[in-house]
């Protein structure tokens, strides 16, 4: 299977976005703000819709487009002080209709489209390598930096302010990093199953019960592992790799279901 | 021995909420090394006094000077530790050891670090050694009674040697026998590490024991800070809104 550069350039974007979406939805998670990765992705689907639409890169639009939507929800949720449930509902359906509007306006890409919602690893250039690699490189580098700030925000949001945290700082530094791995995701796994690459493989790990550090580093395992497994059985049974790759990581979370 | 800093200096705060009164001209100040209990009813704005100084809730008018500085112009906030109400009901599937949870008292010294430095971790140690939660350390903090999450809270907010310690409600879910226990682990940490504490409490006899003072505060009486040796049955029947009686044992009230 490794004859191939496609199955080279498939592998090496999966395990970068393996690593980005369980690193990054390790905090999405803790702050029981999970939906928000389904809510980025629909988002970024606009944005692939209006670059498609406008003639412009689809990969730049989406990531327009989800930083602004990630933005928008978390100034929303804090300033109306809204539910967050509510408010990433409201996002996600409504970003769902703005791009079934756009593309009903010109049906003529439908195709296109299609790739993104349920992605298409397969078509991963040695361009769209380069790209992930730059906003993996600084996207992890953040993550990294900053980890110790969400885990406390993720504790307890008021706590860390009282303690002296710009908690608003890093909430929005935290969705800005979401909102450019799910655009970034979208190609691969599709707009319709990110939430599972970003949300599965923590829940999966918090079962074990192994501290922030145990919990991201199994989180990083099962991630990578559904990867490399998806994109196999993907290449020998013909099918979807997102979805290949999401059955996986359901197969993980029921494994871990077992756990007492 | 009382010091004559100020630790908290509020001068006519005001916190207007759906156009009610929350808080009203109240004003106060707190000192170094005093050890004060808030009382009142529920809803009286107590929480809401204490987030106001820890900035949490922004006030509509009025001053607070914190350690001698405006509230605006405060930065030192590892100086105030604070144990809120929920400390007792957090998640219980949150990843976290009691080492973790305690260091996050340590993180705004080690922003944006890769790694706690080590040269930190003898805080760690004597902050769990002070609430006696170190052989606790690696356990998950989902795994603890309710009183052991609490004290590990608090081993939590004196890790950065803080100069204040803010506690809401601190025993709420705790046996009588360890509420005990633990107001006498606060009049020792006041006593032997000078540190000023502030705690709301509910538990009108446990606040007669031993404190410096006590602020009431609710809709009618806002706030007052009065000498234990003064507590007076009118003072409670305002307070609380029903006829109060105050009894002592050994010259102590109960």
């Amino acid at each position: 299977m490794f004859e191939y550069d496609f199955m080279i350039y498939a592998f090496l974007s999966g395990i970068m976005i393996a690593i980005l979406s369980s690193m990054s939805g390790a905090f999405i998670v803790l702050k029981r703000y999970s939906l928000l990765s389904e809510t980025l992705a629909h988002s970024s689907l606009v944005g692939v819709a209006v670059g498609i639409l406008l003639g412009l890169n689809p990969y730049w639009s989406s990531i327009v487009f989800a930083i602004i939507a990630a933005w928008l929800i978390e100034f929303i949720r804090v300033e109306f002080k809204i539910y967050s449930d509510a408010i990433l509902a409201i996002f996600l359906s409504g970003s769902l209709a703005l791009a079934v509007i756009i593309v009903s306006l010109a049906d003529s890409f439908n195709n296109s489209l299609f790739s993104y919602l349920f992605g298409s690893i397969l078509s991963v250039s040695e361009d769209d390598l380069i790209v992930m690699l730059v906003f993996s490189f600084f996207a992890l580098g953040t993550l990294l930096f900053i980890h110790k700030e969400l885990y406390f925000i993720s504790y307890d949001e008021e706590l860390a302010k009282a303690s002296g945290l710009n908690v608003k700082f890093y909430n929005y530094l935290l969705v800005s990093i979401v909102a450019i791995v799910i655009a970034l995701s979208i190609q691969i796994v599709g707009s319709l199953l990110i939430g599972a690459l970003m949300v599965i493989p923590t829940i999966s790990s918090l079962r074990l019960k192994k501290g922030l550090y145990g919990t991201l580093i199994f989180a990083l395992l099962f991630s990578i592992i559904s990867v490399i497994v998806g994109i196999s059985l993907s290449y020998y049974m013909s099918v979807p790799s997102g979805a290949s790759i999401v059955v996986v990581l359901i197969i993980i979370f029921i494994g871990t279901l077992f756990k007492k | 021995m009382k010091f004559s800093s100020s630790v908290f200096e509020v001068k006519n705060l005001c916190l207007l909420r759906n156009k009610q009164d929350v808080l009203k001209n109240v004003s106060f100040t707190i000192f170094k090394g005093d050890y004060i209990a808030l009382i009142g009813p529920n809803g009286g704005g107590k929480s809401t006094l204490v987030k106001t100084l820890l900035k949490l809730i922004s006030a509509t008018s009025g001053t607070i000077k914190i350690l001698g500085q405006n509230q605006s112009k405060f930065n030192a906030w590892d100086k105030i530790g604070y144990v809120p109400q929920r400390a007792s009901l957090l998640d219980d599937n949150f990843p976290a050891s009691v080492l973790d949870v305690v260091k996050m008292g340590l993180i705004v010294k080690n922003k944006h670090k890769l790694f706690f430095n080590s040269s930190f971790n003898h805080l760690l140690d004597d902050a769990m050694k002070k609430m006696n939660v170190l052989h606790l350390k690696d356990r998950q903090i989902g795994e603890l009674s309710g009183g052991q999450r609490q004290r590990v809270m608090i081993a939590r907010a004196l890790v950065s040697k803080p100069e204040v310690l803010i506690l809401d409600e601190p025993n709420t879910g705790v046996d009588a026998k360890h509420q005990k226990d633990f107001y006498v682990l606060l009049k020792k940490l006041n006593k032997d590490e000078k540190i000023t504490i502030i705690f709301i409490t509910h538990d009108i006899g446990v606040i007669a024991d031993d404190i410096d003072g006590v602020m009431f505060i609710n809709s009618t009486l806002r706030v007052s800070k009065t000498p234990t040796k003064d507590l007076s049955c009118n003072i409670f029947s305002k307070v609380y809104g029903f006829d109060a009686h105050m009894l002592t044992h050994r010259g102590k009230h109960v």
